[in-house]
């Protein structure tokens, strides 16, 4: 690990004049003078020029792809998972906060990573059978190691999967979504205030990022964790569920028990009654996928066929047992069932 | 490095053993609960922990270990 980034030229950079560069990548939209750096920490201004410190690993570990999670893509694959540091948010309960809040107060303060080597991460997965994916901080903030990554993979037919906040512009997610198979999308609260005091930033691009990935055909989960306060109320997590059935019922949503870390260390963890409550809410909203990972043992994780109620995939801890489906269809009536099977 | 140096450092691993059952959060519905498994080797003395907070067990490991924590991340 190195102490200092390499900073490298960054895309989706406007000169708006006297040497500023307005970054295009997030909302944050933020306008760099000379030696600037953005609101994520990881993006600044040099000499005029945008840079980005994002083309980075920290760490390259191969795991399930049920651990992103992903419930619906590739049931008992393997992903070989990439993280550079940096986050657009600042969420106070990041478990992750050494990684994510990397530059900020309570995150780290020495440069954690090395420059990224896309040969060797495609190789390694490649050899490994697995996705390649990019998560643990903010991929969102990586779309130059993101493209160098999927130009290398998709010949040897690895696919790039980003586990993310969804906070991009409209343009960010043109340049990245076709290069994308899948991506998980957190929706951390119901309302704009509850958002923007949880993580400094708007709800409404993180939504608007699920209906523009999917339009352009990439598969999307959604996780919402359980936080005190901000989206374990019955009203919240109705809520969150009614959005996203709005958008479509079939986006499978993944609940997530809240863990008392960083600077939210107060709170008690999620009660197993509120993660069963809140699943319940969001079958209620219309949504047909609602998984609980973990609280509720392994009828919270199996995927149901939602014509006759079969068992389609049965799954472990942090892993599939079995997969039922028979070319994405269910096997009792025939039923064809969103994702990304193959 | 001084020991206190190394105490502090935190490696990110890919996966560590799981100590605490999803069936026992009910039981424990503050959070308090830390679990610790103490075994000896040629090698020394590994100390795996688990808990629902974090940084309580961190701390707990800092005390006790002379090497860096081992942590999974999450996601
Ligand atoms: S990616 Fe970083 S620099 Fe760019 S607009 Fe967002 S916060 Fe600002």
């Amino acid at each position: 690990m190195t102490g200092e980034p390499v900073w490298r030229p960054a895309v989706l950079a406007t000169a708006t004049g006297d040497g500023r560069v307005r970054c295009d990548l997030c909302p944050h939209a933020c306008v760099l003078a000379d030696g600037e750096i953005g609101e994520c920490r990881v993006r600044r201004n040099s000499g005029g020029r945008l840079e980005t410190a994002t083309f980075t690993t920290t760490v390259a570990h191969l795991d399930a792809v049920e651990r992103k999670p992903f419930f619906h893509v590739r049931p008992g694959s393997q992903v070989l998972t990439a993280a550079g540091p940096g986050c657009s948010f600042r969420c106070n309960y990041c478990v992750n906060h050494r990684l994510s809040q990397y530059g900020r107060p309570g995150g780290s303060s020495d440069f954690a990573g090395d420059p990224a080597q896309p040969s060797t991460l495609v190789s390694q997965a490649a050899d490994a059978g697995a996705a390649i994916g990019l998560s643990y901080a903010e991929p969102s903030l990586a779309p130059e190691l993101t493209l160098a990554l999927a130009g290398l993979a998709a010949p040897r037919g690895v696919p790039v999967l980003w586990k993310t906040n969804g906070f991009l512009t409209a343009a960010a997610i043109d340049l990245v979504a076709p290069v994308l198979t899948a991506v998980n999308v957190d929706v951390k609260a119901a309302t704009d205030a509850a958002h923007r005091r949880l993580t400094g930033a708007p709800l409404a691009p993180v939504l608007d990022a699920i209906e523009r990935f999917r339009a352009a055909g990439v598969w999307v989960e959604v996780c919402t964790p359980l936080i005190p306060g901000v989206s374990d109320a019955p009203a919240e997590a109705r809520a969150i569920a009614a959005n996203l059935a709005a958008i479509d019922p079939a986006v499978p949503w993944h609940l997530v028990r809240f863990t008392p870390d960083f600077r939210m260390r107060r709170p008690d963890p999620t009660p197993p009654a509120v993660l069963a409550r809140a699943a319940a809410d969001g079958r209620e909203a219309g949504l047909t996928f609602v998984y609980v990972e973990r609280a509720l043992g392994d009828q919270g994780r199996a995927t149901y066929c939602p014509a006759c109620g079969v068992v389609l995939v049965d799954r472990t801890l942090w892993a599939s047992r079995e997969n039922h489906l028979v070319d994405g269809r269910c096997p009792g009536c025939g039923l064809a069932i969103p994702g990304r099977w193959a | 490095m001084s020991e206190a140096e190394a105490n502090d450092e935190v490696v990110f691993v890919a996966s560590l053993p799981d100590l605490i059952d999803a069936s026992e959060y009910d039981d424990h519905p503050d959070g308090r609960l830390v679990r610790l498994r103490l075994t000896v080797g040629a090698d020394g003395v590994e100390l795996l922990g688990d808990a629902f907070r974090p940084q309580e067990l961190e701390a707990l490991l800092r005390t006790l270990g002379g090497g860096p924590t081992e942590q999974m991340l999450c996601g």
